[in-house]
């Protein structure tokens, strides 16, 4: 206790993902007095990932090196192949991408984020309590404590104000320390992608059976093409112990002008019969769930920090997502870890930025920008994403000659070493072009028909809701809609993922309402179902907090 | 200064004092030569690190006061004063005896008292116009190797009943007095304590629930608690006072034990009692436990380095840090200064309401005492919360669901017509219906609000008949009507999961359903045929 009557700690870490995870051992290693806060009832139970999480070589942190026996006990399988299916109708072309998989990876594993991200809270609680710190769960801090205008703690909802010497905001990517900061927004909807994911019960012994694999070998298949009705993004299968992990991950902006439905894209993948050599009948879902995703293209902060604050992970858009490659667990990591060394190495400056810059040149030295930013991804898409360069593109793809050229035997081999490239890769614009209409044209021309007989039946998202766990904190929403018309909040009820049009039991409904003998589409809203996934609030008008401390949904596979 | 004692010590051995003991001694000479040959004398003795500190210590106190020959400022001055304020209600100890064996363990450091002690002094000369009531509280009652036994239990009453955690308490204390006996041997008593209007019935239920001995006090003036008068009265009690009939069932000063309830009351209770009887008090606790425990403690031990076990500590478990961990609070004696009755409030649920045995025998004793003027504060007025509606306890519950979004208010007209043609039957919602954006008339918005829905995050109802209309069946709301006797359901789309677990589902539309079910209902003759094509038409 200080004397105005604050807790006190030499650090708070805010969020005990694998960002803070690492930004909090790594604290501790370096015997700094570390306070951890989670919102979850345990680490984990606020987390989603689409579920691989990468060890690179060229990192100056991985998950295993900070945590001994992660890999091992933490999570699922190691992906040891990989695969990208590019699919037009029933015809399918597949490719094997385990070169560009393995470029630059140490090791890959397949994870659940409730196992892992409650693996590492105990690892972590046992490491700051050694300093005089500890994890905190069911905490869940709103904002931060400013001082003479300055950032000197945090405020939670159910504890005292708390003022550290360094603040690291891994709050996820709907960080309300990010924002309370200015550093972030919900405004753009192009900067975000959002995955939904079904975590598919599988009989242990089964996978191996199923994917011909052996007990520590693993799968990634990704999917893209025509699937997914003209919306941009992809799909993938990831082989987890006994369960698999099958979702799609869509450009936010592209699922809105599309008026697409997450669920039911899910639905288009999982019905697909591509996917019938390896789901049957008795298709049994433990677990729906959705996140955002920042594109750290755009987003990813060149100066993640404001006075004591640092920001890493999600929070600070630190999530690499070009084409195949989805990275952003292992950039947490990195990042977590580097935002310690920081503040270890500049304690005692009397500058409060002193450790933000620093952290922000390691993480420009370590490589990690330049991976999250790519340049040579700036200079392509300043032409590669103006509309009228799409058209012109697709229209040549689309007549006879960029057919032929897309269709020929070298096309095929060259396609296969460009999405092998890591530098071809990091260059593809985010348009239709490279999402749907080469990987469509690919599978028609190259592709093989797939006629297995599909037979599962997804749940309905009613079933989905109802599996879910909640705690719902009764008469105090999280989520407040400011705005109510359909023109301002309508996009909710479609790209919500817990939320549908013409179903009356998601977070938000449209609405016919006849007053003064008009009518009118007004928007409403429970939050209830709410998965926390914060589409709304970049697609609706609304106030958006996440809820109280061990309030909510827990995700029991995440 | 006593200077006969000073040249008493310079005889003596300090290998025969504990060190506090020793810094006693010692503040009380003033001469250098005769500290550095105690000190020596310790050097070739048992050569104790916190002994020579102490000495060294004092040889630097009386080096720093030599020059100023008046001493007011020197620590001896003023251990001397605490010294004597500490004798003025302790029964055998004289600073100066060095045979004492249990001096107050603050004394070792007379540096740091003396300051707080020399400011207050300087304090009390000046007027700042403030009253100080609490100036002159001294640990007047507080007693030193005093006796205690039992564990009481204050308990709550409200509109003339035992409260369910008075019950809790006497359960949970009738557990850990029967472990103790068990343990240590003694058969030691549950003691209840009921203070209220016409609680003698009440003392005597409390024998039911566990206790041993029922003390009661009866008042009309105490029907609601009074924070003075139950104080005293509860004091007054603890101390053994004023029971005329019948004293033998206790030979003691006080309380070992004392359990509170954590409520409004008994937490305002607790603290009152706790200070006036000059113990400590952990207030909500969520466990309690009997056992012994090694403390090492120097102020509890009246040595540095010494372990000392204390037997039958009452470990008192509270959430701490707003519920995120958990201390164990024990209340244990000083060396000079008991700490008892080892006193808990309790959070009400967190133990058992146990069974009540009629046929358990006690002793139930009348509490006497004169009550003063205790009764500044009095009741004017009060008024019970409104607790909107219940919608449990009926024998039918009718429930409307987002299928009334075609016409809102004409849906909520044809429930609430439904609902009153039954004799006794309560009108619900479903939470679609609560958090919806559909604007209802005035003469029936007044039933689309939250205190009529039914669900998981509303009113659990387990009707004999619950007829849900336009209802999807969300698990969310099938939790809230599963124990319900029948269950019917009518909706549009004859896929909706609520037909998974309705016992009836009829497949129609609302507006023309409710009518010919009302009909039905008001004469008498349910026209099935009529329902089974999707309603009648008006």
């Amino acid at each position: 206790m200080s004397a105005n009557g604050y807790e006190e700690f030499e650090a708070v870490v805010v969020g005990c993902g694998p960002g803070g995870a690492a930004a909090a051992a790594r604290l501790a290693d370096h015997g700094v007095e570390t306070l951890v806060l989670e919102r979850g009832v345990e680490a984990g139970s606020k987390n989603v990932s689409g579920g691989l999480i990468y060890g690179e070589k060229s990192a100056p942190y991985t998950a295993e090196e900070l945590f001994p026996g992660f890999r091992e006990e933490a999570a699922e399988r190691p992906v040891t192949e990989t695969y990208i299916h590019n699919v037009a109708g029933d015809r399918v072309k597949s490719y094997d991408l385990t070169d560009i998989h393995e470029h630059d990876t140490a090791w890959c594993e397949a994870v659940l984020r409730r196992k892992m991200d409650s693996w590492l809270e105990k690892r972590v609680h046992e490491r700051t309590s050694e300093t005089g710190g500890g994890v905190l769960t069911d905490v869940r801090v709103n904002g931060l404590l400013r001082e003479n205008g300055e950032i000197v703690g945090v405020t939670c909802d159910e504890l005292d104000p708390i003022r550290a010497e360094l603040i690291v905001a891994a709050d996820g990517v709907n960080s309300e320390l990010a924002r309370d900061a200015g550093l972030m927004d919900w405004e753009e909807p192009e900067e975000w992608f959002q995955g939904v994911k079904a975590v598919v019960d599988v009989e242990p012994g089964e996978i191996e059976d199923r994917f011909a694999l052996g007990e520590d070998e693993g799968l990634a298949h990704l999917f893209s093409g025509d699937l997914f009705e003209g919306v941009r993004g992809g799909g993938f299968l990831y082989t987890n112990e006994s369960s698999l992990s099958i979702g799609t991950v869509f450009h936010l902006d592209s699922l809105v002008e599309r008026r697409a439905e997450p669920h039911e894209l899910l639905d288009a993948l999982l019905t697909h019969p591509l996917l019938a050599q390896w789901l049957d009948a008795d298709y049994d879902e433990r677990e729906y769930a959705a996140k955002l995703v920042p594109d750290s293209k755009k987003v990813a902060l060149k100066e993640p920090y404001a006075d004591r604050l640092v920001v890493v992970g999600d929070a600070a858009g630190q999530m690499q997502a070009q084409g195949p490659i989805i990275k952003g667990m292992n950039h947490a990591v990195t990042a977590g870890a580097l935002a310690a060394d920081a503040f270890a190495v500049t304690r005692g400056n009397a500058d409060p930025e002193a450790a933000g810059r620093r952290y922000a040149t390691m993480l420009e030295e370590s490589g990690t920008m330049s991976k999250l930013r790519p340049r040579r991804y700036e200079l392509a898409r300043t032409v590669g994403e103006r509309d009228l360069v799409t058209r012109a593109v697709e229209g040549v793809l689309d007549s006879p000659v960029g057919r032929l050229a897309l269709g020929n035997r070298l096309a095929d081999r060259a396609l296969e070493r460009a999405y092998n490239s890591p530098y071809l890769v990091s260059m593809l614009p985010d348009t239709r072009t490279g999402y749907v209409t080469v990987p469509t044209i690919v599978g028609e021309q190259h592709g093989r028909p797939v006629t297995w007989e599909n037979e599962v039946e997804p749940p309905e998202l009613i079933d989905r809701i109802g599996d879910l766990t909640y705690d719902t904190d009764v008469g105090n929403p999280h989520i407040e809609l400011l705005d109510e018309s359909f023109e301002a909040s309508g996009a909710a009820v479609y790209a919500c993922p817990v939320s549908a049009e013409g179903f009356g039991g998601g977070c938000y409904r449209a609405e016919t309402v006849r007053t003064n003998g008009g009518e009118e589409t007004l928007v409403s809203l429970d939050t209830q179902p709410c998965v926390e996934c914060g589409t709304c609030a970049v697609v609706a008008d609304t106030d958006w907090e996440h809820p109280r401390g061990g309030k909510g949904v827990e995700y029991r596979q995440g | 200064m006593n200077c006969g004692r000073t040249r008493q010590v310079i005889e003596m051995d300090p290998g025969e004092h504990t060190v506090d003991e020793l810094a006693e001694e010692i503040a009380s000479i003033d001469d250098v030569e005769t500290l550095e040959s105690i000190l020596d004398a310790e050097r070739g003795g048992d050569d104790r690190k916190t002994a020579k500190e102490a000495i060294e210590r004092r040889i630097e106190a009386v080096g720093e006061d030599e020059p100023t020959e008046d001493g007011t400022a020197s620590a001896d001055d003023v251990d001397g004063g605490e010294g004597s304020e500490g004798d003025a209600n302790e029964t055998d100890d004289d600073a100066g005896d060095a045979d004492e064996t249990d001096d107050d363990a603050g004394d070792a450091d007379g540096g740091e008292t003396s300051d707080g002690d020399t400011g207050e002094a300087d304090e009390d000369d000046e007027d700042d116009g403030l009253s100080h009531p609490t100036r002159d509280k001294k640990h007047v009652r507080a007693l030193q190797g005093g006796d205690y036994e039992d564990m009481w239990v204050f308990c709550e009453t409200q509109a003339g009943e035992l409260t369910d955690v008075s019950k809790e308490m006497l359960g949970k204390a009738r557990e850990l007095m029967d472990a103790y006996a068990e343990e240590y041997g003694d058969e030691e008593d549950v003691v209840a304590v009921v203070i209220g209007e016409d609680c003698a019935e009440l003392a005597e239920e409390t024998i039911a629930y566990g206790a041993d001995v029922a003390v009661f006090h009866d008042d009309p003036r105490l029907s609601r608690f009074v924070h003075k008068p139950y104080t005293e009265i509860a004091a007054h009690m603890a101390r053994g006072q004023g029971s005329l009939e019948s004293t033998e069932w206790r030979a003691y000063d006080e309380p070992r034990y004392a359990l509170f309830p954590a409520t409004n009351n008994g937490r305002d209770l607790s603290a009152l009692v706790q200070a006036e009887l000059d113990s400590g008090l952990a207030s909500d606790c969520s466990d309690l436990f009997i056992e012994d425990v090694e403390i090492s403690n120097p102020v509890k031990t009246g040595e540095p380095g010494v372990k000392k076990v204390f037997e039958r500590v009452l470990h008192m478990k509270r959430p701490d840090f707003s519920g995120f961990e958990y201390s164990t609070i024990l209340c244990l004696d000083n060396p000079d200064r008991d700490f008892h009755p080892q006193g808990a409030s309790v959070i009400p649920g967190t133990f058992e309401v146990p069974e009540p045995d009629p046929d358990r025998e006690g002793l139930v004793v009348e509490h006497e005492m004169e009550l003063e003027d205790w009764f500044g504060v009095e009741v004017l007025e009060h008024d019970q919360l409104d607790e909107g509606v219940d919608l449990t306890g009926h024998e039918v519950v009718v429930c409307l669901g987002r299928g009334i979004g075609d016409d809102p208010t004409l849906g909520m007209e044809l429930g609430l017509e439904l609902t009153d043609a039954f004799e006794d039957a309560a009108f619900g919602i479903t939470r679609g219906i609560v958090t919806s954006s559909y604007q209802f008339d005035g003469h029936v918005e007044a039933y689309s609000k939250e205190e009529r829905q039914i669900g998981e995050t509303g009113q659990e109802v387990a009707p004999e008949l619950y007829i849900a209309a336009g209802v999807s069946g969300a698990v969310q709301h099938k939790v809230g009507i599963d124990d319900s006797g029948t269950i019917v359901a009518i909706n549009t789309d004859p896929d909706a999961r609520i037909r998974d677990f309705s016992d009836y589902f009829i497949e129609g539309d609302l507006f023309e359903v409710l009518p010919a079910l009302t009909e039905a209902v008001e004469s008498g003759e349910l026209p099935v045929e009529a329902l089974a094509d999707g309603g009648i038409d008006r």
